[in-house]
């Protein structure tokens, strides 16, 4: 469904555009992001870092997507928490646009995408040595991540939950 | 007693965090160099099939610029003076080098590959079934691609030469004077720094570097790059060079992964010198 979906396009069409060693996107985090805001956050929590080692072995990364996206699951219901609509979310909200509004969307997605390239791009440099230009690459790819997301979803998932 | 359970139910969803997160970290900590790429790694049998799959469509994009590579190779192969001497299958080839050495070249072609990654890894469609073992070097047409550190039966997966960790001993063709490769420096596919060269060396831009066979990973002569600058380091009496790989890693798609048939000989060979000295010295 719509993991396979995010999954396949992650790893096979995005990870082959090459737009530098500073945008790098992961779309696939997506998948995590539109997850049913009242699924059980210790099962997002699961899936998170399965979805994470997926994409881990087609990116020879080890483990870092694990590690970046069960850190990004574990802030989710925080972050939900701080963009939360006053008088909480509606019974039938989910995580898109056509749901909550590109404003929200922005600041939801943009603070968990953060996040995950913060853990990822840092795990995967392993050392102080580029600390800026490591920086850099966290901001414009996610970004980047952030724009493909907006897109994705406006194309294939308007109103979907 | 209770207190405890008490304790781990209601904070069920931090410790399950804390769980999966540090299995994540070990799984990245405790790979190996280069035994062991980590266990999850781009060689198992389904992310292997989906690359053949995409590559397969793919490829037909670079369909000129993979032929003219290999019209250019076979044409300096028939060139060279060496004994040529097939074995069985097409895709196994025993060949001698104008230094003497004897080694196999099994052929594969790339099914995925990378170049803007601080660390990047090829992935082949041949492996054990193949002959392909953990260390042994890839070769292109075009010059060393790196070394392989993961295999399964049908896939393998090549460390780049593309890759922080990725060291190889290579010397000046004219000279025979030695030093290492190693990236990371620009984090740019085409250039690799060359370190260990003293300032007593002539140096100039254009000259040629090929590997030095010493490690028996590579044999001795395969095409590196050439000089494209280089400043001396007073302090070390070393120059820093930069060197223009000869490596095409962008239009990578067939690779000969190089199995030395005197590796085996030639390291017991060593490793009995070794002994027999120490006993000497008692």
């Amino acid at each position: 469904m719509r993991f396979l979906f995010f999954i396949l396009l992650q790893v096979t069409i995005i990870r082959h555009l090459d737009l530098g060693i500073y945008f790098n996107p992961f779309l696939f985090v997506g998948a995590i992001l539109m997850l049913p805001f009242r699924l059980d956050k210790s099962l997002v929590l699961i899936i998170a870092f399965a979805t994470g080692l997926i994409i881990d072995v087609f990116y020879n990364t080890m483990g870092m997507n694990a590690a970046a996206c069960t850190m990004m699951a574990f802030c989710r219901p925080w972050v939900l928490r701080v963009y939360s609509p006053t008088g909480d979310y509606n019974a039938d909200a989910s995580g898109t646009i056509g749901s909550m509004g590109i404003r929200w969307m922005i600041g939801y997605a943009g603070t968990l995408i953060l996040i995950h390239h913060l853990i990822l791009f840092y795990l995967e440099m392993f050392s102080f040595h580029g600390f800026f230009t490591t920086l850099l690459k966290v901001i414009l790819s996610g970004i980047t991540t952030l724009i493909l997301l907006l897109i994705t979803q406006s194309i294939f998932f308007r109103n979907s939950a | 007693m209770y207190g405890i359970i008490a304790f781990f139910k209601r904070h069920y969803f931090t410790l399950l965090f804390l769980i999966l997160e540090a299995s994540s970290f070990a799984f990245v900590f405790t790979n190996n160099y280069y035994h062991e790429a980590g266990y999850f790694n781009s060689s198992n049998r389904i992310a292997g099939s989906v690359y053949s799959t995409y590559s397969g469509l793919t490829s037909y994009f670079n369909l000129k610029n993979t032929n003219d590579q290999l019209a250019e190779e076979n044409a300096r192969l028939l060139n060279l003076v060496s004994t040529n001497k097939d074995t069985s299958t097409h895709k196994n080839v025993l060949k001698t080098n104008p230094y003497g050495q004897e080694y196999h070249f099994i052929l594969s072609q790339v099914i995925d590959n990378s170049t803007n990654f601080p660390n990047n890894y090829l992935t082949l469609d041949a492996g054990s079934d193949e002959g392909i073992d953990e260390g042994m070097g890839a070769v292109s047409p075009s010059g060393i691609v790196g070394i392989v550190v993961k295999v399964s039966p049908h896939y393998s997966v090549v460390m780049s030469l593309l890759h922080q960790k990725t060291l190889v001993s290579a010397m000046f063709k004219k000279s025979g004077t030695f030093g290492t490769i190693a990236w990371g420096d620009k984090m740019d596919y085409r250039f690799a720094a060359f370190s260990q060269i003293p300032m007593s060396e002539k140096v100039k831009i254009g000259d040629t570097i090929v590997t030095s066979g010493f490690s028996s990973i590579f044999p001795k002569g395969i095409m590196v790059g050439t000089v494209n600058d280089f400043t001396p380091i007073p302090e070390q009496y070393f120059y820093a060079i930069h060197v223009k790989l000869s490596t095409d890693f962008k239009n990578l798609k067939y690779v000969y992964v190089v199995s030395d048939l005197k590796k085996i000989e030639k390291d017991t060979l060593e490793i009995n010198a070794q002994k027999s000295l120490n006993e000497k010295t008692k």
